[in-house]
């Protein structure tokens, strides 16, 4: 893997690449496919031109990451990020870690249909992987948070996440000598400060990148990067299957929304501990009434903006590094590439002809593909080449918690 | 025991209207609140048995591991036996924890006595502090929505429909069926030792003066000097508690804190002339529920009455009333029978415990794409 640190310089240049190039430009370059600068939302009209008026074609992702003016990537903070990335007193009994849904084994995800969740509950959506994340606008697969910054606290504090607070989480860190001494290094804290904490992890997570895939050479001039078959699946990607309209750009996501068609999960019908979930997420989300009690599907990028339009959208994945984070779609629903070949083949059904709950929102763009199997293989032998080597880290031994005081002291204090 | 206490209120009210030159011992009791039996209350049995199934189910706390019952626990006189509570794991606690019985006869609850409304926010408070139960309770209703039994109790009970708002009515309405029963100072069984007791405690003892009323507490704070117990900052999983605890509570020295501020945390007195006070704790049901103290730090009601006798702890806080008594061996001894006749049979066994099982996962809903969530 590549370790990338961006310098300030470079993410200027690269931001005002992004905003002079649009997503309608034709011209492939470095800059060009990275959205990182985009509001999905508010971009509406510009991605709809883009998917109409030719789509921005697959670019290879550029080595500089996008990076926040106010979190300057620095060695002792990513450093700092990484120990914090797995440890699991940021949760709220100390038991699980950004790493526990976010498994370097498991694709920096969870290799099962909806993710792990808080001990006693199980989540209802399907992890994403860190890997590349920190290209993306925002996070979630309803883009409900603008940076890996707001993502780290969000999935923390979230009950069937992490279900951490800022004061227990704050006041375990206060009684770590070794994080002591690195926020005071990295941020200047006196004693740690929870906010600084996500900063430092958003900062690892930009480490984790992937740029140096088949598809990132091919499209940088190494025609031996793809076979046969990975070459015709691209034709296909590009022409029969229609995947580019919305899979495109250097991320292989133009990160707008859609319903795809997928089905709801079928662990809402046969697992309490899910339905529990289900219902909580409607519930703590925001819902009326009726949703509340009617809702069998996720409603996804709804709850952004509670317009109906947008009742079972969810924004398009990367397709990068697919290899590995396995099940796919917001809940997990396939377990493989090909099915979901033949779920786009079929129209946007699945093997059993089920579709999404919120038909009425289904996007046009998704219609029977009359792909053979020959079609179909080679597709997905394509979107293998969105992924290079497996990207493996081992846990860090995390340091350990000292008393703050000496008996000594203690016996001193003044009553 | 009804007419006896009526027999003492009379002659106190005699007394008092007559305006005569009264004992030492008449004088202390009549400033205060008397002591005497506890009022009855009336209980909703439905919603009290809904109360219970709640109190000592697991699936109540954020990672399901823990009931109300892991720190009141029925074998411990709702208590839990320790010097320091267990809390939520990945933490542990900073304070004693306290019985519930006769909680529903308080008017402030917590040792630093934080909550001074009712037992439904005292409810909520334990449930939710992350320290405690770590409860998200959308996500406990909708546990509760899951469990067949459940939702005919909770229908049972009246509230219709699981929700938060029932849970943290039914706990309190259980919580009313945990009072002293059968106490030698109630039924009139006390020896004659305790009866001399008793005079100390509302004369030259001067006990009276905050443990007062029917529940032997006068629900104020104060300094008595207790000792520190160190391992609340000794202990990492305690300190980080007592950290979370006391920014929860908008407390900025924490960091510097080497001390359990006590009611200061809400009181917030510019000449932190409240640093160090807790609540006066009701005398009842203490034969079950040592050690004794807001940190556990004295181990039985002997020393607990030596404590008292040698004028408290050091503080500079420290109430002007805890000054040393001057009793001697058989008046403490007298002083610890009467204690003792204060406690009640222990409230355990099936009409206090929900001794069924809980169901190992919970049952999916059946027909679900049909039926309402």
């Amino acid at each position: 893997m590549k370790t990338l640190i961006k310098t300030g310089a470079l993410l200027t240049a690269a931001v005002s690449l992004a905003v002079l190039s649009g997503c309608e430009s034709a011209n492939a370059d470095k800059a060009e496919g990275f959205t990182g600068k985009l509001s999905p939302i508010s971009q509406t009209a510009v991605d709809a031109k883009a998917s109409t008026s030719g789509n921005a074609p697959l670019a290879p992702l550029p080595d500089s990451v996008p990076v926040p003016p106010d979190n300057k990537q620095t060695d002792a903070k990513i450093a700092l990020g990484k120990l914090l990335f797995f440890d699991p007193r940021l949760g709220g009994d100390a038991s699980v870690s950004c790493a526990s849904c976010h498994d370097p084994s498991q694709g920096w995800a969870w290799a099962e249909d909806l993710s792990r969740g808080y001990p006693g509950t199980v989540h209802w959506r399907n992890s994403q992987s860190i890997i590349n994340s920190g290209y993306y606008p925002g996070s979630f697969w309803a883009n409900s948070v603008p940076s890996l910054e707001k993502q780290a606290p969000s999935a923390a504090k979230g009950g069937v996440a992490g279900n951490g607070e800022n004061d227990i989480m704050e006041s375990r860190l206060a009684l770590i000598p070794e994080y002591k001494k690195r926020f005071k290094e990295v941020f200047g804290d006196e004693t740690p400060l929870i906010d600084n904490a996500w900063r430092a992890i958003a900062s690892f997570e930009r480490t984790l990148n992937q740029t140096d895939t088949p598809i990132d050479k091919y499209l940088s001039g190494d025609k031996s990067a793809l076979s046969e078959e990975q070459v015709r699946g691209k034709a296909l990607f590009e022409g029969k299957a229609g995947c580019i309209q919305c899979h495109n750009g250097a991320l292989v996501s133009n990160m707008e929304f859609y319903n795809i068609g997928v089905p709801p999960s079928k662990r809402w019908e046969e697992d309490g501990l899910a339905q529990i979930t289900f219902r909580f997420e409607l519930y703590a989300k925001g819902s009326n009434e009726e949703l509340y009690r009617t809702a069998k599907a996720d409603p996804g990028a709804y709850f952004r903006g509670k317009n109906k339009w947008d009742l079972g959208k969810f924004r398009t994945p990367s397709l990068r590094y697919t290899m590995y984070t396995a099940p796919y779609m917001h809940n997990g629903a396939f377990y493989t590439l090909d099915e979901v070949v033949d779920f786009y083949n079929a129209g946007g059904f699945d093997e059993e002809g089920r579709t999404t709950g919120w038909p009425k929102t289904k996007s046009g763009l998704i219609k029977p593909l009359g792909l053979s199997d020959d079609e179909k293989a080679d597709l997905v032998a394509f979107l293998e080449a969105f992924s290079g080597d497996e990207i493996l880290m081992d846990k860090p031994e995390l340091p350990d918690y000292a008393p703050m005081f000496t008996l000594e002291e203690l016996k001193e204090a003044k009553k | 025991m009804g007419i006896r206490a009526t027999k003492k209120r009379l002659l106190v009210s005699v007394a008092m209207g007559l305006g005569l030159a009264l004992t030492v011992n008449a004088q202390a009791a009549s400033k205060y609140p008397d002591i005497g039996p506890l009022p009855n209350v009336k209980i909703n049995k439905a919603k009290a048995e809904l109360g219970k199934r709640l109190f000592f189910d697991p699936r109540l706390s954020g990672d399901a591991a823990i009931s109300c019952a892991s720190c009141h626990n029925p074998e411990k006189g709702y208590a839990d036996g320790m010097a320091l509570s267990a809390g939520y794991p990945g933490n542990k606690h900073f304070r004693n924890s306290p019985t519930v019985i006769n909680a529903v006869h308080k008017n402030r609850w917590n040792w630093d006595g934080r909550i001074g409304t009712n037992l439904n926010d005292v409810t909520r408070g334990m449930i939710t502090e992350d320290y405690i139960m770590n409860m998200d309770m959308r996500i406990m209703q909708e546990r509760v929505k899951q469990d067949p039994l459940y939702v005919k109790m909770f229908k049972k009970a009246g509230y219709g429909e699981p929700s938060n708002g029932s849970v943290r009515k039914a706990i309190p309405e259980y919580l009313k069926t945990l009072t002293s029963k059968n106490a030698p100072f109630d039924n009139g069984k006390m020896s004659a030792s305790a009866k001399s007791g008793m005079a100390l405690f509302k004369g030259k003892a001067g006990c009276i003066q905050c443990h007062n009323g029917a529940n032997f507490t006068d629900g104020k704070t104060y300094n008595t000097g207790v000792p520190e117990n160190w391992d609340v900052f000794m202990d990492t999983d305690r300190h980080q508690a007592f950290l979370a605890y006391n920014m929860f509570m908008g407390n900025e020295g924490r960091m510097h804190l080497k001390r359990d501020a006590g009611a200061h945390i809400h009181l917030h007195k510019a000449d932190k002339s409240d640093m160090g006070t807790f609540l006066t704790p009701s005398l009842r049901e203490l034969s079950h529920t040592a050690p004794y103290m807001h940190n556990g730090m004295i181990k039985s009601l002997d020393d607990v009455v030596a404590f008292y006798n040698d004028g408290g702890g050091q503080d500079s806080n420290k109430d002007s009333r805890i000054k040393p008594l001057g009793l001697s061996s058989s008046e403490q001894k007298d002083l610890v029978e009467f204690l003792k006749s204060l406690s009640g049979d222990p409230l355990t066994g099936s009409k206090y415990v929900w001794e069924e099982a809980y169901p190992d996962e919970y049952e999916a809903i059946e027909n679900w794409r049909q039926v309402k969530n």
